[in-house]
């Protein structure tokens, strides 16, 4: 079928902008209590609707949720992103979340920024998940795309989806904090050894170098 | 019953329309007939036989004076005329007309009238003649009210037959062949020898010949269009993106205009800053509109962006700010100073209800908006010497008076040119955007103006269906409904919208707020049904069937609650109840459909209701399945009876259209007030149904009916309980209010 | 910004922001594309860019440059019909009409990604295109005859 190429040539745009924004710069060290209480400022970005809503499973449908809109329900128009997590079975989420250098500032509008709107990778299934269950699936590499901290920090910085959800425009309610200071709370939450409450710490591997 | 004594003591719909026209009236003058307005515009060798037929040496052009909106009137109106003269799709252009009083209609009367359509007795009758006695004699032009093929039937069918015969005789001096030996088809009267004279070679004949009168009209088993699958008209060009709707048209000079009034629909406007919007590129002109303010631009978005960015003040809203304080205001007037009218009163209900205990149930139905998909917009073109208008419009001719008391021109001055309407529901029943369009064009004299309402400006000025409330209570006794008694509190939608069309709101009562529920063809021991009126809360209209999409949705949903604290199966119980022959065969249709009474399985319900409205008898059943995910609407059933059906293609898009025009509203649709404004704005809070929500519709027409009626709106009533009852079946879950989704989750 | 329409070059001056929807209406006149909602809730102004079904009030007119559209217009005339918009005549599918180049030009998409859709597929990339009128179950049907024309094709 030709959906399979139609979709590769969406991909084909950049997808990932220069990663200028933020400052990386891991603390040299962090209490265990300050890594947890980064945590729960990580947890309240992670299950805001600007985050939450994309951060579906396997039924590939984005959430509405949200001040605005009472109980959450999945998006609306019976929309499914597919297993390619971005519609091009369907209809493509790019059909109205279309590719633009600016923000789209129109209350109810489609959320559009300079790359193909897609969900997360259906491993970062978050929405409406307890703070030890998404905790837990964020510092494993086999649930977070093989990546530690430093990685996780770099991935905030590149990915513009990301960036949206604290300036989604259309008098949407942004994700709490800003994109530094969630960086900087991985970042800590990494240093001090990925700590989630009600679960068991990592045994974290001093690195060899 | 004394029905006259009743109909004594009350003042109806036609006690206005005789003050409206300000005449007194008698037969004579009610027969004569309009001055035909085609012959105004007439060329030499042109012939007009009538308001709806004209034939040149080119071409053959019927007049189509009932506005389409998507109803495919249009269509229905050509094939009337085309199958007495004998002209074949493809033969003839069709034009909407211009409005004029010759295009009167008359089956408006049948909805103003206070009979139940069931009643065919020489008192009602006579009532209805009269009632159409007016409007004919006003020239009330308007397209509402599933009226336009009960208006059109007979009337086009006529205006076929004396224009054809007419031809005939032309052909007949023309040939010297009489006239009893002529023959038509395909648009040309055929001579005995095969010889064809096509209508428009005699055209200039013809125009010399005075029509003949009296012409019988052709049998039904004649027929070849009617009643038979035709190609509609516009098909090909609505398939094509041509059709040409309001917000499509361009002309030379036009200017792109958009607006903002006071979202507290009557508000005022305390004052404004423009300053922003002023230096917006495009931006040409703000201007000072009625409780708003307008801007000029060169392009539709420009004006948009622009008239966004004025900083307006708005005052307050003339009627409750919060939405509690309306439903506050609904419960409140179930008292003896609010009666409207006691409109059926069967066996003893007082005494009924205090014969054992009662149960009591309320029901609501919100406020919802019509939000035809083409947003409210409007060309006026203005000159010293005239004013031009071209929109879709409902109401065409009461289009020109309202642009002409705002201009001060002469209304024969005023013309106004219907296009197709992107939709209606009621909602092309309105006037503020040709009052804005025409105080634009006003202010710049010489330039056509295009004004445009952004989606957000129509949603809050929809004037939507009225806000009701239903309170019902029954005595059940030995299996059996003995006693139901239903209360109806609403405020009149005519009340509401006639005056915004300048025309007095009709006194008396108003059979709106309890239609398709007094008239409900049930014999119950005791049984009555009381119309309360609130005073008018937010500016309402008509609604895709008025008053019969809430009356319908109590009387119903209560009844089916009745029913079953009787042990009593839907189904079974009503057509026990039955006492109305050609409803009874409706609800029959709809059983042997949906196999009534087998097993659906688990989780599977279905739910039956009937309403009558605008003479249809209308039975629908609803099957569901609780999954899950919430409520899915599996299958409908629907049987209505329009007595003829005249394009069975139509009847079935229009019957699908309105189950789920019915459905998807019950399912998630209300306009609801905070701060005095509505809080939907747009079609992310109130969609109505989309296509995967879409169950499977299986329409059966009947023709069991003396009548022919419209089908329209019909449909509509039954949806929403037959919804809620098949609910109850599938959950035991009894929802007495709209939209459901604030009770149960649909998928 | 420089766009193709239907096949014809265009280039027009406009703000980075105004939608492709009023560059088509208002700047090109091309009509048969309409508005209905401007925030993407109802698909009336469904055009193709490369090739890719959207929802032209939504495409900036900074994202559209460049691009090839496809209107209504450019999808096939009365004389020469496209096979959805045959199918859509031969089942009658329009009431108002105004939903229905939105519809047509959404079924083509997806007949042109996928001509054999089932069901559900239907259910899914239709949904996204509001009818007032309630012409659904003719959307259905139109789009499985659609298939069907394209696949003897």
């Amino acid at each position: 079928m030709k959906y399979i190429a139609l979709a590769l040539g969406l991909l084909a745009l950049p997808a990932f902008a220069e990663g200028e924004n933020v400052t990386i710069e891991p603390p040299a060290e962090v209490s265990r209590e300050d890594g947890l209480a980064a945590w729960d400022r990580i947890y309240e970005v992670a299950s805001h609707p600007r985050c939450a809503n994309c951060h579906v499973g396997e039924s590939q449908r984005p959430m509405w949720s949200g001040p605005s809109y009472g109980e959450p329900r999945p998006h609306g128009m019976n929309v499914h992103a597919g297993e390619s997590r971005m519609g091009a079975e369907f209809v493509a989420c790019a059909t109205c979340h279309v590719e633009r250098a600016s923000l789209n500032d129109v209350p109810h509008a489609a959320p559009q920024v300079a790359m193909a709107w897609q969900l997360a990778p259906v491993e970062a299934d978050w929405f409406g998940k307890s703070s030890t269950e998404i905790c837990t699936q964020l510092r494993d590499p086999d649930l977070n795309g093989g990546r530690d901290f430093m990685d996780l920090a770099s991935h905030l910085d590149h990915d513009l989806i990301l960036h949206w959800a604290w300036n989604p425009g259309g008098g949407r309610e942004p994700a709490p904090y800003d994109l530094q200071a969630h960086v900087n709370d991985v970042l800590a939450w990494g240093v001090a050894g990925y700590p989630c409450e009600g679960a068991p710490d990592l045994e974290i591997e001093e690195a060899s170098e | 019953m004394g029905r006259m004594r009743t109909i004594a003591r009350r003042t109806f719909l036609i006690g206005s329309a005789a003050i409206m026209g300000g005449v007194a009236f008698g037969t004579y003058m009610a027969r004569r007939p309009h001055d035909n307005p085609l012959l105004a515009d007439l060329g030499e060798g042109e012939a007009a036989f009538n308001p709806f037929v004209k034939i040149t040496s080119e071409k053959i052009t019927l007049i189509t004076p009932h506005s389409d909106v998507g109803q495919g009137v249009r269509h229905m109106q050509a094939l009337l005329i085309a199958e007495e003269l004998d002209v074949e799709p493809g033969q003839f252009e069709t034009d909407f007309g211009m409005p004029d009083a010759a295009y009167y209609n008359t089956a408006l009367g049948d909805e103003g009238a206070p009979f139940m359509s069931r009643d065919e007795s020489a008192t009602a009758e006579t009532m209805r003649t009269v009632v159409g006695y007016v409007i004919k004699l006003m020239g009330v032009q308007g397209t509402g009210g599933s009226s336009s093929v009960p208006d059109s039937f007979e009337k086009l069918r006529m205006a076929g037959a004396t224009a054809r015969e007419t031809l005939k005789l032309a052909a007949s001096q023309q040939s010297g062949v009489p006239v009893d030996q002529l023959k038509t088809a395909n648009g040309a009267v055929q001579l005995p020898d095969g010889t064809e004279l096509a209508y428009t070679e005699l055209a200039g004949i013809a125009a010399g010949i005075e029509p003949p009168r009296n012409v019988p009209l052709r049998d039904k088993s004649e027929w070849r269009l009617i009643g038979k699958e035709t190609k509609r008209l516009d098909i090909t060009e609505k398939s094509t993106g041509l059709a040409m709707y309001g917000i499509d048209l361009k002309m030379d000079g036009m200017v792109y205009a958009a607006v903002r009034f006071n979202p507290r629909q009557g508000g005022a406007i305390n004052g404004y800053d423009a300053s922003a919007a002023e230096g917006m590129r495009g931006v040409s002109k703000i201007v000072d509109v009625k409780d708003g303010v307008a801007v000029v631009a060169d392009n539709t978005w420009r004006a948009f962006q622009a008239v966004e960015a004025i900083e307006i003040d708005w005052g307050d809203a003339p009627y409750p700010a919060e939405q509690d304080a309306h439903w506050k205001a609904l419960s409140e007037s179930f008292t003896e100073e609010r009666l409207d009218s006691e409109w059926r009163h069967d066996g003893d209900v007082p005494a009924g209800l205090s014969n054992g205990e009662t149960i009591d149930v309320e029901y609501r139905a919100p406020y919802v908006a019509h939000a035809p998909l083409e947003p409210l917009n409007a060309i006026v073109r203005i000159t010293d010497e005239q004013v031009e208008i071209w929109s879709a419009h409902q109401l065409p001719r009461t289009v020109e008076d309202y642009v002409a008391a705002i201009t001060g021109h002469p209304v024969e001055n005023v013309h106004f040119y219907n296009l197709y309407g992107g939709g209606s529901f009621g909602h092309r029943l309105e006037f503020e955007h040709i009052r804005y369009a025409t105080e634009v064009a006003n202010s710049m004299r010489g330039t056509p103006v295009k004004l445009t309402y952004t989606r957000e400006e129509d949603f809050a000025h929809d004037f939507p269906r009225q806000i009701a409330m239903g309170r019902a209570s029954a005595v059940v006794k030995d299996g059996k409904l003995e006693t139901y008694d239903l209360k109806i509190a609403a405020p009149s939608s005519s009340a509401s919208q006639m005056p915004r069309a300048n025309i007095p709101a009709p006194p008396g009562p108003d059979m709106q707020i309890v239609s398709g529920a007094w008239n409900m063809p049930y014999k119950i021991d005791n049984l009555r049904v009381t119309a309360y009126r609130v005073p008018e809360l937010a500016p309402i209209s008509s609604w895709r069937s008025v008053g019969a999409s809430h009356a319908g949705f109590m009387s119903e949903g209560a009844l089916d609650e009745f029913l079953i604290a009787a042990g009593q199966d839907p189904m079974e119980g009503r057509l026990a109840l039955c006492d109305f022959d050609i409803a009874k065969k409706c609800l029959e249709a709809v059983a042997e459909m949906s196999d009534w009474g087998s097993d659906l399985g688990e989780n599977r319900g279905r739910g039956v209701a009937f309403v009558s409205s605008f003479g249809v008898p209308t039975a629908e059943v609803v099957e569901v399945t609780n999954t899950p995910d919430g409520i899915k609407i599996d299958k409908v059933f629907v049987a209505a009876d329009v007595g003829t059906v005249v394009d069975p293609i139509n009847f079935d898009n229009h019957v699908k259209g309105g189950v789920i025009w019915g459905l998807g509203h019950a399912m998630n649709s209300e306009i609801t007030y905070a701060d005095g404004m509505a809080e939907q704005t747009n079609y992310h809070a109130a969609e109505g149904m989309r296509l995967y929500q879409t169950p499977e519709i299986h329409v059966r027409g009947l023709e069991n009916a003396s009548k022919i009626r419209g089908i329209g709106e019909p449909p509509v009533p039954p949806a929403a309980p037959a919804l809620a009852n098949a609910i109850f079946a599938a959950t035991g879950t009894r929802i007495r209010e709209m939209p459901f989704n604030k009770f149960i989750s649909f998928v | 910004m420089k766009l193709t329409v239907n096949g014809t070059d265009h280039e027009v001056d406009v703000e980075d922001d105004m939608p492709l929807l009023w560059v088509l209406r208002d700047e090109l006149g091309v009509t048969g594309v309409k508005y209905g909602c401007g925030i993407a809730q109802c698909g009336a102004c469904t055009v193709h860019m490369d090739g890719l079904a959207v929802r032209s009030c939504q495409v900036a007119a900074s994202s559209a440059d460049g691009t090839e559209i496809t209107t209504i217009e450019g999808l096939g005339t009365p004389e020469s019909l496209h096979a959805v918009q045959e199918a859509w005549i031969e089942h009658q599918v329009a009431q108002c009409g105004y939903c229905q180049s939105g519809q047509i030009m959404q079924a083509a998409a997806l007949l042109d990604q996928n001509d054999d859709p089932d069901d559900e597929t239907i259910d899914i990339v239709m949904s996204g295109n509001l009818c007032r009128c309630g012409t659904y179950p003719r959307i259905r049907e139109a789009v499985k005859t659609a298939a069907k024309k394209l696949q003897e094709a």
